[in-house]
This record gives structure tokens, sequence and C-alpha cells, in this order.
């Protein structure tokens, strides 16, 4: 293995993925979450995720992250290194060591301690991602720049912020110094216009420096302007995909 | 320790600070009949026939420099049994517990003898109670508190005490102006920050904290939770947090175990365990503290 090389190939492949859940306290109940799905990801590419509620969109996002535990199939994530492991099976303790460095997972909400502050927040997202103090500050206060959050709110706790300022913090974090695959649930959703626009700005940034994205957007208008490629779900299968021109349309109609 | 757990030499235990396996504590005769009749399964730890109480029985788990793991169950689910087990205040019935030493030897914890327990707790090992009484004198100082932990590791030089003790104090953020005040003037919340600060003055391998922030008031609470979070994060330590309480276990750790009635039901990443949980105790106690 040759250590720093470009590897070519996919960051993320998904193969044959399934989640269901059994409710043991509601009859044993099985609830059917994915049903087999296969999607892979390039360095700088944007795969959205379209499709109604319930689909499976955010469900295959929280198992690639392992937040849930997949039932069946491989999920590959190329490293750094260019070795591959399978998500689906790496220890708890590696999967755990592997979160917020290789992998983002950037939700609707932040998920941060109360009394921090935000500039601690994501200078701490981007020393976690190897980046040495000095720099860390550098990119942490440009991204919380380019997202407009007010530098009066850089040294409060994030406790007192508003959720869309909360959610461009969670952002900030979970773009500096940017792990090689992204996953984006909802990122946005809270924003203002204005707000909204600079945060798809970050975001269309990132394929640009050859980020793999993998996100759900509550809106087709965040998928036109930021998408490579649109995977359509439907019953926790992928029902089609293709560039945005051609499967955005299609959706604009059923929406209407 | 036991038939069927095995020894030292076959465990692999990599690069973990702490590894323990089949652990278990039985109060009563020990039987088959005990093991098989108790559990999550039967729904209790005490065998009736034989009046046994199986109060933890093979606990595994392993926890890494730099890592927090959460033990998490109601109480009498045995999770302060086996904290207590790898303290060393509560005598195992079987098992291993190994500890990784800065210097990378592997030591047995339940083979120790009392001298050598004595010395672990001082260098390798530190607890943080629920009770700060139980880990601080309340009638001598903060500073005397901390000194005492030091000069049991063999500080002699009274300036350099002050020095290091006033470092931690600093670290926990204890005002330097109340080094020389006794601890029992001390609030509940700033008590925690003082045995915190004397837990830490000799860069222990292992922490355990037992349910470090359930007495205190809940703005109190998140405070030191908070900072245990980022001396954790900061210093690197190996850590096993007992709490019954999900936002403890949510905010400190990346791994846990949940604990039912003596055993392990459940291991997994914290949040796959509080949002995708698996065993239908696990279940329960997720809906239970989502409601």
């Amino acid at each position: 293995m040759s250590g720093d090389a470009p590897v070519a190939g996919p960051v993320l492949e998904v193969q044959d993925l399934t989640k269901h859940f059994v409710l043991h306290n509601v009859d044993g109940r099985r609830v059917e979450g994915l049903l087999g799905v296969d999607v892979s990801v390039h360095p700088g590419e944007h795969v959205a995720l379209a499709g109604s509620s319930g689909a499976g969109k955010s469900s295959l996002l929280k198992c690639i992250h392992r937040t849930y535990a997949p039932s069946s199939g491989r999920v590959l994530l190329r490293r750094r290194d260019g070795s591959v492991v399978d998500l689906v099976t790496l220890p708890d303790h590696e999967m755990a060591a592997l979160r917020g460095r290789e992998l983002g997972y950037v939700s609707q909400f932040l998920r941060a301690q109360p009394r921090r502050t935000p500039l601690d927040i994501v200078v701490r997202a981007a020393v976690q991602r190897g980046m040495d103090r000095p720099a860390a500050h550098e990119v942490a206060r440009d991204a919380l720049t380019r997202l407009r959050l007010d530098e009066a709110l850089w040294d409060v706790h994030a406790s007192v912020l508003s959720g869309g300022e909360r959610q461009r913090v969670n952002l900030a974090a979970g773009t500096v110094s940017p792990p090689r695959l992204l996953l984006l649930d909802e990122p946005v959703s809270a924003l203002d216009p204005t707000n909204r626009d600079a945060a798809l700005d970050l975001i269309a940034g990132l394929t640009d420096q050859g980020v793999a994205v993998l996100s759900v957007f509550h809106d087709l208008d965040a998928m036109e302007r930021l998408a490579t490629r649109v995977v359509v779900m439907a019953g926790g299968l992928v029902v089609s995909s293709g560039p945005p021109g051609d499967v955005l349309p299609g959706l604009m109609e059923v929406a209407r | 320790m036991s038939d069927g757990a095995p020894s030292a030499s076959e465990v692999d235990t990599g690069e973990w600070v702490l590894s323990v396996r089949g652990l278990g504590r039985v109060f009563g005769p020990l039987s088959a009949e005990a093991i098989a009749g108790t559990g999550p399964e039967v729904g209790t730890a005490k065998h009736g026939p034989t009046g046994t109480v199986v109060a933890a029985w093979d606990v595994d788990f392993d926890v890494a420099a730099g890592e927090a793991l959460g033990v998490i169950g109601e109480s009498g689910s045995g999770k302060s049994t086996v904290m207590r087990c790898i303290a060393g205040d509560l005598d195992a019935t079987a098992g291993s517990v190994l500890l990784r030493r800065p210097d990378g030897s592997r030591v047995e914890l339940l083979d120790m003898t009392p001298a050598e327990r004595r010395a672990l707790r001082v260098h390798d090992l530190s607890i943080v109670h629920q009770n700060p009484a139980d880990g601080l004198d309340l009638r001598i100082t903060a500073g005397g508190n901390i000194a005492e932990r030091l000069t049991a590791a063999g500080w002699r030089h009274f300036g350099r005490i002050r020095e290091r003790a006033a470092e931690l104090l600093g670290r926990t953020e204890v005002p330097l102006v109340r080094m020389d005040d006794l601890v029992r003037d001390f609030s509940g919340g700033m008590r925690q920050r003082v045995q915190l600060a004397k837990a830490l003055a000799n860069n222990p391998s292992l922490v355990l904290l037992d349910e470090p922030t359930t007495g205190l008031d809940a703005s109190v609470a998140a405070g030191v939770l908070d900072l245990i979070r980022s001396l954790l994060e900061d210093l690197g330590i190996a850590a096993v947090v007992v709490s019954h309480d999900f936002a403890v276990i949510e905010m400190l750790t990346s791994r846990c175990v949940v604990m039912h009635h003596g055993r392990v039901v459940e291991a997994g990443l914290t949040d796959q365990l509080f949002e995708d949980p698996h065993h239908p105790y696990s279940q329960r106690l997720v809906a239970a503290a989502r409601a």
C-alpha cells in the first residue's frame, strides 16, 4: 500500500444493506426499515437521497453511521490510507474512533455539551481531525464567519443559542477540516433564506474540495443546487437514480 | 480465578487499559443451579431454592485509553457490584480484571494483596464516588485532601505539593482562594470538583466514576458533567462511568453496557443503544427514559 497516493474508486460503497427493527414490547412486532440498498459515493460527489418520509433516507444515513445497527449487508468505507473497512462488522471501539475523523455526520440538531462555546465546539472538531490548535482556530473562525454566526455569540454557552444558530454551529463543526465522507441529515432545516444560502454555499464548497457527501434535504431546491446525483428511495429501496436534471423534474411533478 | 473463566494469558487484551472478563460476584453458595436460576430471563438475581444472590455474572468489557465506557442499569442491576469488584472494595467470585500500567505491564487486579491494592489505588486507579464523603476527608482542607494523595505517592516537597494541588484545583475549576478551606464548608458541586482533583492527582491510568453527579442539583450537575467530559477528552484517561441516568451516560461515554439482574444484556455504541436498542429490557429502559 502506498501511503497517501490518491486511490480511485468510491469512498463509500453500500451493498445490499437491510435494516429491520424488532419491537419486543409491542408483541415482538417486526418493522422493516431498509430492504436491500445499494449506493456508492465517490470523492467530490454529492449524492442526495430523495423520497417521501418513511422511504428510509435517514435510516440509511444512521445505518452507515452505525447509530442504527444494520441487519445485513455491507458498508465499505475507503480510509485515508486506502484500506477498506466494512462498517457493518467493525468492532464498536474502532467505529467510535473512526467517527468524526474519517466519517462525519451532521444532523438537524446540535449534540454538544451545553456549556461549550461555539468557537470551542468547532475548534475541537478540527483538532479531532488532526489539526493543530492555531490552524484549527483559524478554520473555525473562518467557518463561523462564512455561516454568518454573529461574532458576539462565539464565546457564549451553546445552550443559549437559537435553533438556527445551533444548526450553523453544528454544520461548522461537521465541515471544518472535513472528513472524506460526510453524511448530512437535513442540516439547514432551521435556517432562514439568507443563512440557508450561506450554508448551501459552504456545502457546495465541500464537493469542490473532493469530499464525498451523502445527504438528505427536504427541499428539492437544495438538491438541485448541490447534488451531482440524486438517488430516489421508496419503501426502504432505491427506486431510481440519475443526474438531478433527469430525476428532479419527475419528483417536482409528483410534489405538485 | 474460576473454572471456565479464561486465564490472563489467554485473553487478547491488545491495547486495552482495562479488560474485564467473566467477572462475577455471588452472595451465598455458588452452584450451577443458582447461575441457571437467575438473570434477565428468569427475572431475578436471587435464586429462590438456595437463597444465593448472583449480584453480577459473566461480565465482559474493555476500555482503551482516552475512552469512557458506560455501565447503565437500575439499582440492583449489578452495576455497582462490578465497580466495587474492579476497585477491590469487594472480592469477586469469578473472572479476571486486567489493568495495563503506563509502563505497559499488566496486572491482574483480582489477585492483588491488600498492600498492592493500596498502592494501585494511589498510583493507577482512582474512584470518584457519588458521595464526596467517601472519597474525601471533609474535616481537612481541599488542598490537604490532594496533598494526602500526593504524599501517599511519595511527594515530600511542601512547595511542590502546594503547586500541584493548586494546578489540579485550577483544572477542576475550584477557586484557588478556597484551597485552604475545609471541605465540609464546600457546596456539593464544589466537593465533587475537589474529589475529581484528588482523583487525578497522580495521573491514574483508569478512573472509575460512580454516579458522579447523582446527588447534585440539575444545574450544578450539568457543570460538573461538563467538567468531567472535558477532563476525560483532554487527559486521555480510560474511564468507566456507572450510572442509572441516561443523560450522564450519553454525555460522557462513546460505548456502554446495559446491566439487568446481574448480567450484561446489551453492549454497543452509546448513541446506537439509545436509538436502536435490541434487548427487550434495553428497549423498555430507553422508552421509559424518553417518555
